[in-house]
């Protein structure tokens, strides 16, 4: 399956590589946020530890709507989904490859919100910076996981992006919010109780791969 | 045998496309499936391909069978060049081939020389030869050809009768829809003619050749 799965991944990022839009688009979405609520700070102002984590975590929200909605446009033509269903795989190997391929866009997305975080909310980082990139690690697996499956739900329907983001962003609210406070602690805020957040974020990503490993044969396919 | 069809029936909403259908495909064997426009031909490949449940009746596979399809709808990447389409799809199906390996196939379907151009650049019929390509790579167990002819040249056509014979030959079980049955005839081949929602069958080309003439007679 995992053999499959980075075949598929690759082939999705090759695609993605050879496009001028596409992450470019869902990166420019993201910067465009952040750049938005920095004009809510008067000159000098230092937007809270809490506020730009929530900005930072709805600029990667809205840019892996884009990300899953572009990786299975990619099978738009009809002929290329049936080939995937047709291989001598299993049917997952697709969920996972987009999730591989999806998470590896997000930190694409991010390396470049998180300094604009910093730059344009007025943060720093403070000592729990190195657990704020777990838990983004930790979340975008989450995110990836979930986003791949309600990609799968919402492709070839008509208006998929807002499909997706009806599907995916209750479901990922507990996720949001373990990215939010882990975040807030790694831009310096309070430190909360990191190790419990960590937890919930980690459990939250079993509960979606175990949902997602039945649920997605019937998410994706070709019978009418 | 290969894959066994029995009382096969298929309705899109209300309308029946086709019922009692039976029927068996060995290794090696090629069938030729022929019928009019919206006889259900497309469907038919489609459920024995296990892209689509049928309404009733069975289908049973020898085991997991790796299956080679060339559809109405192309499986080529337009943004991949046709090198990179054939190992996306050689090593979905756990084949690892050389690049020599795969461009010797392209150069059979004519296409070496466009093997680093992308395949949007392509036409309709460089298409179809690079999604034969990429059927014939995967080395299948059965082999499932809609309409496999359109678009393809004199010499292009001659490659998919040789590639065709050689994957039954190597013991393909071969199901090829095609409007003309005598572009692509093979040497030993059963027909399948879906009619009035019925299937008949026959057991080589000139049989189904001379009832042909007799029914047009009638």
């Amino acid at each position: 399956m995992l053999r499959a799965a980075l075949v598929i991944a690759r082939k999705d990022l090759r695609l993605t590589a050879g496009r001028s839009a596409g992450l470019a688009q869902a990166a420019a979405l993201g910067l465009l946020l952040i750049f938005l609520f920095s004009l809510s700070l008067v000159p000098g102002q230092r937007m809270s530890a809490q506020g730009a984590s929530a900005v930072f975590w709805m600029a990667s929200a809205f840019c892996q709507v884009i990300i899953f909605g572009m990786l299975y446009g990619y099978e738009g033509g009809k002929g290329q989904k049936q080939g995937l269903l047709l291989a001598p795989i299993p049917v997952q190997s697709i969920w996972l490859g987009k999730a591989l391929a999806g998470v590896a866009m997000l930190a694409c997305a991010q390396a470049l919100f998180l300094p604009a975080s910093i730059i344009f909310l007025g943060q720093e980082l403070g000592p729990a910076w190195k657990a704020g990139l777990v838990v983004i690690f930790i979340c975008d697996a989450g995110i990836a996981v979930a986003g791949s499956l309600t990609g799968a739900l919402a492709h070839g329907q008509t208006g998929k992006e807002s499909l997706l983001s009806i599907l995916v962003f209750p479901l990922l609210v507990p996720l949001f919010l373990g990215g939010i406070r882990v975040g807030s602690s790694a831009f310096g805020g309070s430190g909360e109780a990191i190790g419990d957040w960590l937890g919930i974020c980690l459990a939250f990503d079993a509960v979606f791969t175990a949902a997602a490993l039945p649920l997605f044969p019937f998410a994706y396919s070709t019978d009418e | 045998m290969l894959l066994r069809l029995r009382d096969i029936a298929r309705f899109y909403g209300r309308r029946l496309v086709f019922s009692d259908i039976s029927l068996d495909l060995s290794r090696g064997e090629v069938l030729m499936l022929c019928g009019p426009n919206g006889a259900g031909k497309s469907t038919l490949l489609n459920i024995m391909a296990g892209l689509v449940r049928p309404s009733s009746g069975t289908v049973l596979c020898n085991g997991e069978l790796r299956i080679g399809m060339v559809g109405h709808h192309s499986c080529v990447y337009a943004e991949l060049s046709a090198l990179e389409n054939l190992r996306f799809w050689a090593g979905l199906h756990g084949l690892r081939l050389s690049d020599k390996e795969l461009t010797g196939m392209l150069e059979h379907m004519h296409l070496a020389a466009f093997a680093h151009e992308k395949a949007g650049t392509f036409s309709r019929g460089m298409t179809q030869r690079l999604d034969l390509a990429r059927a014939f790579t995967v080395n299948p167990d059965m082999l499932l050809l809609d309409e496999p002819a359109s678009g393809l040249d004199e010499a292009s056509l001659a490659v998919l009768r040789d590639e065709t014979a050689a994957a039954a030959g190597r013991g393909a079980g071969v199901v090829l829809i095609t409007h003309r049955p005598g572009e692509l005839s093979f040497s030993a081949c059963r027909v399948a003619l879906l009619e009035n929602k019925r299937l008949r069958l026959y057991d080589d080309f000139d049989a189904f050749r001379h009832r042909s003439s007799e029914e047009r007679a009638c």
